[in-house]
């Protein structure tokens, strides 16, 4: 998920920093690399990102995670290191356990409270929610060879999508997504074509071939 | 007698820059009473009526503007004898044409349809790529041509009817000039390629548009038709002085090594122009158009201020490519006398927000400017030459014909731009006023972003938020609104309009009248829309592979901003972006209720997922990138019949006063053929004008 909200349950009070009153400073939040699709009970890593939105130092500070009953699962702190391609997010993976039973669950991130003000200053509570999705364990396997329409050459990197199932196709062209029993709308989308969209039945393993075609030019005139 | 008073121009001139001086002789010569040379406009200004101005220069015809109408009309006129003064409010020729993409239909049996019916090349051996469309795709005249722009029964995939309300008088004229026009053109350096289809409202029954090129050599060279690589563009690096846009491969139309776009028709008009004496005065606006009484009277001349435009890194002013016949007057105001007409052909009004405000109210948001808007600077398409003809008792025409066609205003998919039409690299002299080109992006590439207005709300479904429908043009079907494609459309036909058809075939996209629609941000009295905000993530770019570096980016033009959390990326925004008057305060929200929606695999708000996939937007840093829709083409402007004259609020022709191109209205064709034709009929009749 992207980014933290202010929790509105527990705003953190301004202070008076020797009588002249000193707001909260906003921590966000950044949630990712939850997997797409996750075993049932399996174990699956996740990154959580701090910041505060006035620049101070967040390095050592400790983030919750809670599940969807609102039952704390992981604790963790955020190395003084910074994130690569940020300019100031420090960034911790944590290691999960998801739940035993399908469906999709919701749960949150809650950064540094407010009883930990830096230097004095008061931070707000933030708290951030994401998607857990927990399949079934997969059964079959959906093989797919994107190409060219136009050449028939292999297009390597194309993304293959049945929800929440995902694979990138190899050098050959070929992506292999394994997937429970069921129906879904299988994609096939690579960058500059026309995504191929189409229903697929899923019971047994299967092997499809997607031609794609190059999506034409607006005429810029 | 005009020959003559040009020859005598011409000696004294010695084809060398002219200055002030030798205008001042050559009025003072002509017995216009103009022995000093003013250097106070202001003042003569408030002199009035006319036998008090002190003209600073004169010429048989004055022109206001230097694009596609005013370079055909210029060289027209000069052809037919006139001496001729083109101003520009720009500090280089062209106008809108200079960034087009040089298509120019006309029809009617022109000179290109007859070379492609007999299967021929072009003299200079470039054009050998084989005909695109069968003889009879080909063959028409100038009675069909014209029952095809003004034939009532077509409607368009947005149901709108493109050619019912077109002026018939000036449509009669532009069947009838569409062959001299076309010869005119090839006569004056102009190449062109096979004929390929119609442009968008150039016609439903045939073939007639042709591409105009230049061959790829060692050197620019106008003459022997060739454009040094360097000047015709580097592919996704430079573009040029030349041209300011990319010229693109125009093998099919042409032969290998052909590049093509609106650079290939602007230059070689301003080199004929040139190479004939036509006189330029650049940076230079016109203001005012001197009749002599307001509603009464002929056209005597105008008044124009200086308008120089600096390179903001370097403070100096911008200098126009080529020089020759440049007159360098940086005088506040000065006055032109027209001995026989002045002819506007000033633009439209695209980049007036009050004007195009007219059509449509939500429009005067002034965040959105029109096409090519860095490189005609903040005067250009201002609706200036519409308004002068006003003042001076002109009528109007087609001013519901914005409305009529879909490239009038639209999303062109150019992210972190404020002109996103004119997709400019770096090597024009502009380029450092619009400091991005930027990220341009494929209609499937939407996928990877969400779309939000002014307080960070998504308001359409982002992968329709680009599509747009053609002109209803050849070869017309379904897709255009016409129930028959090509050689089957029947002109005239009731069913072209019938409900059945148009239920048929109704496909408006709506997407820009969704962004443009107010929301909570929206505050009285203009309840401005506000900006767009392109929002996606570092997964995005790196899954798609998109170039977010400049120069197709800017990190201080306030049009692209990078944060570690969507929360800092909304604060960079609101602070960084000029329009961002209020803050986008549900964007922290819309994201997270996004990637809920992904989750999912639906969403239930715009119903993305049934044609593309959808991904989260999640992976920091965060973007945020304008994607901004253009005012593009100009319908609506003045009223002028067959002979390009401008007419009054009685009917009659205002005597001595001409228009064209998008500063005239009743021609809701897109493109450059109309303004060409009314180049070319407008610069015929001012130089037959009698001299005043």
């Amino acid at each position: 998920m992207g980014d933290s909200q202010p929790n509105p349950e527990s705003p953190p009070a301004a202070t008076t920093d020797g009588g002249a009153t000193v707001e909260p400073h906003t921590i966000s939040i950044a949630a990712w690399d939850v997997p797409p699709a996750i075993g049932a009970g399996e174990r699956f890593t996740m990154k959580v990102g701090l910041k505060c939105l006035e620049g101070c130092e967040l390095a050592d500070s400790e983030f919750s995670i809670y599940d969807h009953d609102g039952a704390l699962v992981a604790t963790g702190r955020v190395p003084a290191e910074i994130w690569p391609g940020t300019a100031g997010l420090h960034v911790a993976e944590v290691e999960l356990a998801a739940p035993a039973v399908d469906g999709l669950y919701t749960w949150s991130v809650n950064g540094p409270s407010s009883e930990e003000p830096d230097e004095g200053i008061p931070h707000a509570g933030p708290s951030l929610g994401f998607g857990i999705r927990v399949v079934s364990r997969p059964e079959y396997v959906v093989r797919i060879e994107a190409v060219d329409a136009a050449d028939q050459t292999p297009l390597t990197e194309a993304r293959v999508f049945m929800h929440p199932y995902r694979a990138v196709t190899d050098e050959r062209g070929i992506a292999e997504v394994r997937v429970a029993k069921g129906t879904y709308k299988l994609f096939v989308s690579q960058t500059r074509y026309v995504t191929l969209g189409l229903p697929i039945e899923v019971d047994a393993d299967m092997t499809a071939r997607a031609e794609l075609y190059v999506e034409p030019v607006v005429e810029r005139n | 007698m005009a020959a003559k008073r040009d020859q005598k121009d011409r000696k004294r001139q010695g084809g060398k820059p002219v200055t002030r001086r030798d205008f001042v002789k050559s009025g003072a010569a002509a017995g216009v009473g103009a022995a000093v040379l003013s250097t106070s406009g202001t003042a003569l200004a408030q002199q009035s009526p006319v036998t008090a101005v002190r003209w600073n220069y004169e010429a048989d015809v004055v022109i206001i503007g230097a694009g596609c109408t005013g370079l055909p009309a210029a060289i027209r006129a000069r052809d037919l004898g006139a001496s001729v003064i083109v101003i520009d409010q720009n500090f280089d020729p062209g106008g809108k044409m200079l960034h087009s993409g040089g298509q120019i239909s006309l029809g009617g049996g022109d000179p290109l349809q007859l070379r492609d019916i007999e299967g021929k090349g072009d003299p200079e051996g470039f054009v050998t790529a084989p005909r695109q469309h069968s003889v009879a795709e080909l063959t028409e005249d100038t009675d069909f041509l014209f029952r095809d722009h003004t034939d009532w029964s077509v409607m368009d995939a947005a149901a709108q009817a493109p050619y019912r309300y077109n002026e018939r008088d000036l449509h009669r004229a532009y069947a009838d000039n569409c062959f001299a026009t076309r010869e005119f053109l090839m006569k004056n350096y102009v190449r062109m390629g096979r004929i390929s289809g119609t442009h968008g409202n150039g016609g439903m029954s045939r073939a007639r548009r042709a591409v105009t090129f230049l061959m790829e050599g060692a050197t620019t060279d106008i003459k022997k038709g060739t454009v040094a690589k360097q000047d015709a563009g580097i592919a996704g690096k430079s573009s040029s002085h030349f041209a300011p846009r990319f010229m693109e491969d125009g093998t099919t139309v042409a032969s290998k090594g052909a590049r093509t776009n609106g650079a290939a028709l602007a230059r070689p008009l301003e080199f004929s122009a040139r190479e004939k004496g036509v006189r330029f005065i650049l940076n230079r606006h016109m203001d005012e158009i001197i009749r002599e009484q307001q509603f009464s009277g002929r056209v005597v001349g105008i008044r124009a201020s200086y308008s120089p435009r600096v390179d903001p890194e370097t403070g100096r002013r911008l200098e126009s490519l080529w020089q020759n016949g440049n007159i360098d007057d940086r005088t506040e105001t000065i006055y032109i006398r027209a001995r026989k007409a002045v002819i506007i052909g000033a633009g439209g009004h695209g980049a007036n927000a009050q004007f195009r405000s007219m059509f449509y109210p939500a429009w005067r948001e002034p965040a959105f400017v029109s096409s090519g808007w860095a490189l005609l600077g903040p005067r250009g398409q201002d609706a200036s030459g519409i308004i002068a003809g006003m003042r001076v008792g002109a009528n109007l025409a087609g001013m519901q014909q914005n409305l009529s066609y879909a490239s009038t205003f639209h999303f062109p998919g150019n992210l972190a731009t404020r002109d996103p039409y004119t997709d400019m690299l770096p090597g024009h002299p502009t380029f450092s006023m619009r400091g991005s080109t930027g990220i341009n992006l494929a209609n499937n590439s939407f996928q990877h972003l969400i779309v939000v207005n002014q307080v960070g709300k998504r308001f359409f479904n982002e992968m329709l938020v680009t599509t747009r429908q053609g002109g209803a043009a050849f070869p017309a079907g379904p897709n255009k609104g016409q129930p028959k494609k090509g050689l089957e459309h029947v002109q005239l036909d009731w069913r072209n309009a019938s409900v059945a058809n148009i239920r048929a075939t109704y496909a408006e996209p709506n997407s820009v009248h969704a962004a443009l629609a107010m929301n909570e941000g929206s505050k009285s009295p203009d309840f401005y829309s506000g900006p767009i905000w392109a929002i996606f993530d570092r997964a995005a770019v790196e899954r798609d592979k998109w170039n977010i570096e400049p120069p197709f980016t800017s990190p201080t033009n306030g049009f692209f901003f990078k944060a570690d959390t969507i929360q800092e990326l909304a604060v960079k925004i609101q602070k960084g972006h000029e329009f961002q008057r209020v803050p986008i305060a549900y964007l922290a929200e819309t994201v997270a209720k996004w990637n809920s929606y992904v989750d999912k695999g639906s969403d239930p708000e715009f119903a993305r997922g049934a044609d593309a996939p959808m991904h989260k937007i999640d992976t920091p840093p965060f973007y945020a990138a304008t994607l901004y829709p253009v005012w593009h083409d100009s319908y609506g402007g003045l009223r002028i019949n067959g002979k390009a004259q401008v007419i009054d609020m009685q009917g009659e022709p205002i005597p001595g006063l001409y228009a064209g191109g998008e500063s005239s209205g009743g021609g809701n064709q897109h493109g450059l053929g109309r303004a060409l034709v009314h180049g070319y009929i407008a610069g015929t009749n001012a130089a037959r004008e009698g001299t005043s």
